[in-house]
């Protein structure tokens, strides 16, 4: 059974009536009603040339014989032995739409996403609370979809439309502005550990890493169905091949063009935290880069947690460490290279001509020279970067997946360790998650690999239990900041069951039948009566369920810290929204830049402009995150992040009292203010608070603030008003 | 809503220090400060500890480089016979970063080594200071592990694995243990300038942010933005907290009192506490002449690093928790990473630092602090006994994780012994080897934790320091004479 259970040697599996008849490579295990033509009484019997079990292992007479009249009888199978043990957990097996509840609550149902919630508060004896005024409404709309608060005209334009859609408008205008694809991409970001260095000791620059991130941005802006947007970044090139022999062309065809943006997609392999002193060991390189391509896909596509496996099968879950390699062997083969992006043509002609580099480089022979101390000096480095900055890459270039001339072996490694290879394994699915046909491998001189493109379009086959139900639960948690399953990054034995499973699989099967269009399940999200509550319980329902498990009342949610920093900037008036290109190094203090190995491996931009763009823009070094972001729980790029953590830290405060950065950008605030409101105190209170807050000032606040303004300055108040709670939180 | 469900939540979601708390007699034994599922309510309370202690703190001198063994604590006289040539085959190979051992040409050290105090333990010149204080050490020679470039080896004698993600030696502490002042960070680092593996190195890892290490520098502004900006003085600063937190508290009032929002509110309290507590404990000026002069304050070659081991004591003794000093700002000439000419690499780092953490094991000494705090010296790993494989002939030492020496001090730990060899030519551990888990899990033992149980639910299974390894056989044997 440790052979042919879980681990399906030659495809067999002996655990059911259906496998055993259906067999394995060689065909049908067993005949119903003629044991003397089953395959399996023969191995056993040791007759032919299959002889099983292997070795000294033979069965007794007495059992062959039993077996044989087991089968002459037609191999009867207890109907509950008939499913398996391991596909009857919740998450491995095939969602399956639920009917909505029957409910007699009239209009609070507004979609069966509703009906699914109210039924569960009616169990538990809940109601819910009241709906969020339009104003509160739309801060956590814009929030929630774009990771910026609405101006105030925004607001206002939203409080006051009085058509009957006016919720649909909004939600529709926000999910087609491009801002949507920096906030959810950020996500996806984080859930593949995305960063533009290597980590560790050099650090290493991976300078084509944000034609990535950008790919991914414009993934969700266009809302390229789910299945797809795997698919690119499993295995682009296999499935859309003729991306393949790109570096030949004279002319770049515009089938081809897209094809090779989908490649852009298996950057996502590229670009994890690893010590580039590996490469020294190939072996030890290479095995590390297929667990982590392993590790990554388990834990960002499947919501399961695979690294154990790696060096023993799993405690809790059925995988088996043969499970772990077999995905591994997906990755056999495959290796990072860097493409051109354009056709040969431009590739050399670009090459030829490249007057902003030379220059650079005249520069660069000059400040070796130059005696210059001090000012002069520093204003020659300064240039220096500056004309480096400026210059075009020779061509433009992506580093992605292709293949080894020939694909290696894959061994089982003992206890994970490089230096003790096991017995070899082919590429396989595991056993309990719908294993799918045995992968073909073509052959001969034409051979292509096409193991990434079966590992793609196994986990976007309809029959893959896990893929849609961990993306909406994705989709739920960024909404109400908690999963309908809490363990987003594991829907195994060790992770917590849905506190919804009807509505987790309802929305799963209305992801598939909708193309897996996510901007659909935003907006079926989005206008329910549910995600439209107030964050204010009533007194009964925070005793009864402190934790909101069944949502009588939306979740309270702190901006994570690339919302926090671009909705200062929003609301200082700096924010600039130039998109994609190479990512931007703001300036650090010289305090804050102590820690960094090599401070000028932190060569800031020296545009001013530029370091005010979105959070999503800024290069992310593994070795070193900006403190700013760092404080407030920004992702160490390790591994999958699935959900930021959210701390309450005194760090926080003295980042958001006294850093630099609060303090310029609230002189920013104060003078934006001063020019809308001239000299009126009472004028600049109320437009502070509309700008940072989106309402304006009790009578009370007004009152305080504009007593805080006798004995104080403008900029104060303003960094004040970063420092609120109402700021910081999302109601 | 009940009180005790607020209270619970509230401390859930606070992060560093809640020294009020005790103020207003919320919780006021340490019994109570642990929930009934035995986690800590709040994250930084002191907590007993479980075990036996007999450390309470820790100071951690990290040799950042690496130093060499056979040129300090571990003399070779093998090398001295075998000088210039090719190793033994009996020796086998190991893979170092620039090479392999087999490869390699055998090189003496230059220094001589001496007997020192009562017992008589072997120290070489580049350390005449601290070799004064010999009967306090315990040397063990005998540590190995897996990672022989600077990231993988930082990585794993901090975090007990070598790649970022995981929390440091003094996050798990922290966690353990909490800290005894509420009003400085519970684990302070003290840092030269870089760090070759970044500053993940002394991260929480997954543990709550609250038990991350914060870099804490001289000067009257020791954390990062903890002064006010230009302008701003401490009555402007009162009165921005005044009227924010009359702001903050009707939009608190106006949400069911939450407790995420509560302590929001109070870690601005504690910011200000701070502002006033970290200054106070970094500025020097009240240590007496004497004093200054113990740590090598009157010379400035050993005037920076002798700083941060004041600042050390003085943190230790104001009931921080775990201290971090670095030595080396990890550029090969201004640390450890001997691999051109390694001994005049060595004996410029000596000067910098022998005065100091000779001073520093004095003055604890003699302020009744050595008993209860732990005092650990060594680098990521050791150097190779050949020189360098990349450099050619010199003078410089690679890499070596396979054998090689750490002190511990103070804590319950029994002075004047070494602990375990390595073999004739100082490449490999020999007798009694000390992994890497078996350091970690007897480090924690002397501060009454068990290895085994310190354990955090992080993806899908429980996470400890020592991950399936170690053993505190090594905490016995550091008690024992």
């Amino acid at each position: 059974m440790g052979c042919h259970g879980a681990a399906r040697m030659s495809d067999l599996d002996l655990r059911s009536q259906a496998t055993l008849l259906k067999g394995g490579k060689r065909g049908a295990a067993i005949v119903r009603g003629n044991a003397a033509a089953s395959l399996l009484v023969g191995a056993v019997k040791r007759e032919g040339e299959l002889k099983m079990p292997p070795g000294d292992a033979s069965l007794k007479p007495s059992d062959v014989a039993l077996l044989g009249d087991w089968i002459d009888a037609g191999a009867p199978w207890p109907a509950e032995a008939a499913v398996s043990v391991e596909s009857s957990w919740w998450s491995f097996r095939m969602p399956e739409r639920p009917a909505a509840p029957e409910l007699n609550e009239g209009s609070r149902v507004g979609n069966p996403i509703d009906a699914f919630i109210l039924a569960k508060l009616n169990e538990h004896g809940m109601r819910p609370t009241e709906p969020a005024s339009r104003r509160t409404f739309v801060r956590r709309a814009y929030f929630d979809l774009h990771g910026m608060p609405p101006t105030p005209d925004q607001v206002d334009e939203f409080v006051n439309d009085p058509s009957s859609d006016a919720y649909e408008t909004l939600i529709d205008r926000l999910l087609q502005s491009k801002r949507y694809g920096e906030r959810w991409g950020r996500y996806w970001l984080d859930l593949v550990r995305y960063a533009d260095t290597s980590g560790f000791e050099t650090d290493h620059f991976y300078t084509t890493a944000w034609r990535y991130r950008d790919y991914v941005i414009d993934s969700f802006n266009r809302d390229k169905p789910y299945t797809t947007f795997v698919q690119e970044q499993i295995a682009a090139d296999e499935i859309w091949s003729s991306n393949m022999d790109l570096e030949g062309t004279l002319h770049l065809p515009k089938e081809k063009e897209e094809n090779v943006k989908r490649r852009i997609g298996t950057s996502l392999f590229t670009l994890g935290a690893f010590p580039v002193e590996y490469t020294y060991y190939g072996d030890l390189y290479r095995t590390e880069w297929r667990a982590e391509a392993v590790d990554t896909v388990g834990a960002a596509l499947l919501g399961l947690t695979l690294e154990c496996v790696r060096c023993h099968d799993h405690k809790s879950d059925p995988f088996s460490q043969r499970d772990y390699y077999r995905l591994s062997a997906f990755f056999a083969g495959s290796v990072e290279r860097e493409i051109p992006l354009v056709s040969l043509f431009d590739t050399q002609s670009n090459t030829r001509s490249f007057p902003l580099l030379e220059q650079a480089r005249v520069l660069k022979r000059m400040a070796k020279r130059s005696k210059a101390k001090g000012e002069e000096r520093a204003e020659l480095m300064r240039k220096l970067g500056e004309a480096y900055l400026k210059a075009p890459e020779r061509y433009a270039t992506a580093k992605v997946l292709a293949h080894e001339e020939n694909v290696p072996d894959t061994h089982v490694l003992i206890r994970g360790d490089f230096k003790r290879k096991g017995e070899v394994v082919e590429p396989g699915f595991p056993a309990v998650l719908n294993p799918g046909p045995p992968i073909e491998e073509p052959e001969g001189m034409a051979f292509v690999p096409q193991r990434r493109k079966a590992l793609a379009l196994w986990l976007t086959s309809p029959d893959q239990p896990l893929l849609g139900r961990v993306m909406v639960n994705r989709i739920w948690q960024n909404h109400f900041g908690r999963g309908l399953v809490r363990t987003p990054n594991d829907f195994g034995r060790q992770g917590q069951p849905p506190t919804h499973p009807e509505l987790l699989d309802w929305l799963a099967v209305e992801f598939a039948e909708r193309g897996w269009s996510m901007k659909q399940i935003h907006r079926l999200i989005m206008l329910s009566n549910t995600y439209r509550l107030s964050s204010v319980g009533d007194h009964k329902s925070l005793e009864k369920d402190p934790d909101n498990l069944y949502l009588s009342r939306m979740n309270r949610r702190r901006l994570d810290a690339d919302a926090l920093r671009d909705t200062v900037l929003a609301v200082a008036g700096t924010l600039n929204l130039r998109m994609g290109g190479v990512g931007v190094i703001p300036p650090l203090t010289r305090e804050e830049i102590l820690a960094a190995r090599m401070p000028r491996l932190w060569p800031e931009n020296p545009d001013p402009a530029e370091h005010t763009r979105r959070s999503v823009y800024l290069q992310m070094k593994r070795s070193l995150t900006l403190p700013m972001l760092q404080v407030f729980d920004a992702p160490d790029t390790a591994k999958s992040c699935a959900r930021r953590e959210v701390s309450t830290v005194a760090p926080q405060a003295l980042a958001l009292m006294n850093s630099p950065f609060t303090t310029q950008q609230a002189e920013a605030f104060a003078l934006r203010i001063r020019n809308e409101a001239r000299d009126d105190p009472e004028q600049f209170v109320n437009g502070g608070w509309r700008l940072a807050l989106g309402r304006l000032p009790t009578d009370t606040e007004r009152q305080k603030a504009v007593e805080y303004l006798k004995r104080n300055s403008l900029p104060q108040l303003c960094l004040m008003l970063f420092n609120m709670s109402e700021f910081l939180y999302v109601d | 809503m009940s009180t005790d469900a607020t209270r619970r939540d509230f401390l859930r979601h606070t992060g560093l220090g809640l020294g009020w708390l005790a103020a207003v007699d919320l919780l006021n034994s340490s019994a109570s400060a642990n929930g009934a599922s035995g986690l800590p309510l709040n994250p930084m309370a002191p907590r007993t500890s479980p075990l036996p202690a007999t450390a309470k703190s820790v100071i951690h001198l990290f040799m950042q480089g690496g130093p060499s063994h056979v040129d300090t604590f571990d003399p070779k006289p093998l090398l001295r016979k075998l000088d210039g040539q090719n190793p033994p085959e009996s020796f086998g190979s190991e893979i170092f970063q620039n090479g392999h051992f087999s490869k390699q040409i055998l090189m003496a050290s230059k220094r001589t080594f001496r007997r020192y105090g009562e017992s008589g333990l072997k120290v070489s010149d580049l350390f005449p200071h601290l070799a004064e204080r010999v009967d306090d050490l315990a040397i063990i020679q005998s540590n190995f592990h897996e990672g022989f470039t600077h990231s993988q080896g930082q990585f794993l004698i901090h975090n007990g694995w070598p790649r970022i993600g995981r929390p440091s030696l003094g996050s798990w502490i922290l966690y353990g243990l909490g800290t005894e002042n509420q009003n400085l960070p519970g684990f302070v680092v003290l840092l030269q300038g870089g760090v070759r593996s970044g500053p993940e190195v002394y991260g929480e890892g997954f543990l709550p942010a609250a038990y991350q290490g914060t870099s804490f520098r001289s000067g009257p502004s020791p954390i990062l933005n903890l002064k006010p900006p230009p302008g701003r003085t401490p009555a402007a600063q009162r009165d921005f907290l005044d009227t924010l937190r009359e702001m903050n508290q009707s939009h608190l009032e106006a949400r069911n009192r939450d407790s995420e929002l509560m302590a929001r509110l109070e870690s601005y309290e504690l910011a200000f506490r701070m502002q006033m507590a970290a200054p106070e404990v970094s500025d020097i000026s009240g240590e007496s002449e004497a004093t200054q002069k113990l740590y090598g304050l009157d010379d400035p070659v050993s005037a920076d690093f002798g700083g941060r081991c004041l600042l050390a004591r003085r943190l230790v003794e104001r009931g921080v928790r775990f201290v971090q000093v670095w030595s080396g700002n990890g550029q090969n000439s201004v640390d450890w990473d001997g691999h051109t000419e390694c001994d005049k690499n060595h004996v410029k780092r000596a000067a910098e630092t022998d005065k100091a953490v000779a001073g520093m094991l004095t003055d604890l000494k003699s302020r009744g602090l050595l008993d209860s705090t732990l005092v650990i010296w060594g680098g990521e790993f050791g150097r190779t006994p050949t020189s360098d494989g990349g450099r050619g002939r010199t003078g410089g030492r690679d890499h070596n994780p396979y054998g090689f020496t750490l002190w511990m001090a103070g804590g319950g730990v029994q002075g004047g012994q070494t602990i375990g060899t390595t073999d004739e030519l100082g490449l490999r551990a020999a007798e009694y080897p000390v992994h890497l888990n078996d350091l970690h899990a007897s480090i924690l033992a002397l501060l009454g934790l068990d290895h085994t149980k310190l354990t955090y639910r992080h993806s899908g299974r429980d996470f400890r320091l020592t991950d399936v390894g170690g053993t505190t056989d090594l905490a016995s044997k550091l008690r024992s004479a």
